[in-house]
């Protein structure tokens, strides 16, 4: 019998022959390992960049959504479970969409980009890194939506070929990744910081559990931590928690202690901060850092307005706004 | 002669029996609407080889 071990994310597993690795996903056959779910998504959308959510790349396009079964992660919380805690033979609908097939769909929809989303597309890795080799050879970005654990040197190489990201920082506490996401908090910090050195735009989310992680002591740590690791220009989203799956005792996030975790970061010297899964929040649109201008005002994941001058800059006061903006 | 009561839980019994039986069709492979597994599920799975592995001799 020959084992295998999948070194792709920090959980390291060693995987028997026939059987799969945490994730259900990657699986030893005959003493390799294969990645059952490439060219094999379950869900496929066409959504605005605002839903990922970015802000600052390529405001206002749709982008063309992919996802296949499986998981690195097992978040109490998840709001994709019936896609991310299964395998691919679990699944009721699972396409045939190779990378050629793939970049041409999304180029027949009228999307200049791609996004590996909803599950953790970190368990497809392979399926990532050849559509986005060959996305980025006709001309399509590739964004990448993550809980960002991996190791180092598959990210690194992912890099090369990523245009954006938005990772979640579920909690700045190492007991919560234990206990809610079955994970660890150190290679998810190693890898944001990864992510900005590789010059991947690089967005951050925090989804605020009642009574799990909306200590503001936490939420100031973990402000502070982006502020210096990644810069106080990154674009960080505190996003409202809705009761699901494993954790439906807990109410919504209250939208005052949204507003207190936004005082917060801004006041650690965040520039961007914003408010999520809150339709009206003044917290989702941007503003100047320097003026207060209102550049882009956002009602949901709609633009409603956008007063950015075409090269990223504040109308009234000329600064210079960090993104993707063309 | 039977209360209301007894009346319902006999027909519960009756109904979880009858769900039991079906379930062991399931099990056989029969298919029963709401029961079985659906009736098209695609199970062709890719043997695309991974990137990021070793190889890891359990007995050694």
């Amino acid at each position: 019998m020959s084992a295998v071990t999948c070194e792709l994310c920090p959980r390291g597993c060693t995987i028997p022959e026939g059987a799969a690795g945490d994730c259900r996903v990657r699986v030893n056959l005959g003493g390799k390992l294969r990645a059952t779910t490439y060219g094999r998504p379950s869900a496929i959308h066409i959504d605005p960049m605002e839903k990922k959510p970015l802000y600052h790349f390529h405001p206002g396009s749709p982008v063309f959504s992919i996802a296949t079964a499986g998981c690195n992660l097992h978040c109490l919380n998840c709001q994709n479970w019936q896609l991310s805690q299964r395998g691919g033979e679990e699944m009721e609908e699972i396409y045939r969409l190779d990378p050629p097939d793939l970049v041409r769909a999304a180029q027949g929809e009228g999307c200049r980009s791609i996004a590996y989303t909803y599950s953790d597309p970190i368990v497809f890795y392979e399926y990532v890194y050849d559509s986005s080799e060959l996305a980025h050879r006709e001309g399509l970005a590739n964004v990448f939506i993550t809980a960002a654990y991996i190791n180092q040197k598959p990210l690194r190489r992912l890099c090369r070929v990523l245009d954006a990201a938005n990772a979640d920082l579920k909690a700045f506490d190492d007991g919560f990744y234990r206990r809610v996401n079955a994970a660890t908090l150190q290679p998810v910090l190693d890898a944001l910081v990864t992510l900005k050195e590789e010059g991947v735009w690089l967005e951050v989310t925090n989804l605020v559990i009642p009574t799990l992680n909306d200590d503001l002591a936490l939420i100031r740590r973990m402000a502070r931590w982006i502020r210096d690791a990644l810069g106080a220009d990154t674009p960080l989203h505190f996003s409202r928690f809705q009761p699901q799956y494993r954790l439906r005792n807990l109410p919504p996030t209250p939208g005052e202690t949204l507003d207190r975790a936004r005082r917060e970061a801004l006041d650690a010297g965040l520039r961007y901060v914003y408010v999520g899964n809150v339709l009206g929040h003044e917290g989702n649109s941007t503003y100047c850092p320097s003026d207060g201008t209102l550049l882009i005002r956002r009602v949901g994941f709609l633009i409603a307005e956008n007063r950015l001058t075409a090269d990223g800059r504040c109308p009234t006061c000329n600064q210079v706004i960090p993104g993707v903006w063309q | 002669m039977k209360t209301e009561t007894e009346r319902e839980t006999t027909a519960m019994k009756q109904r979880r029996h009858l769900l039991k039986a079906l379930g062991g069709l399931g099990i056989l492979g029969l298919a029963w609407p709401g029961v079985s597994r659906p009736a098209q599920r695609p199970r062709e799975l890719s043997l695309k080889e991974a990137d990021f592995y070793r190889p890891h001799d359990l007995a050694g």
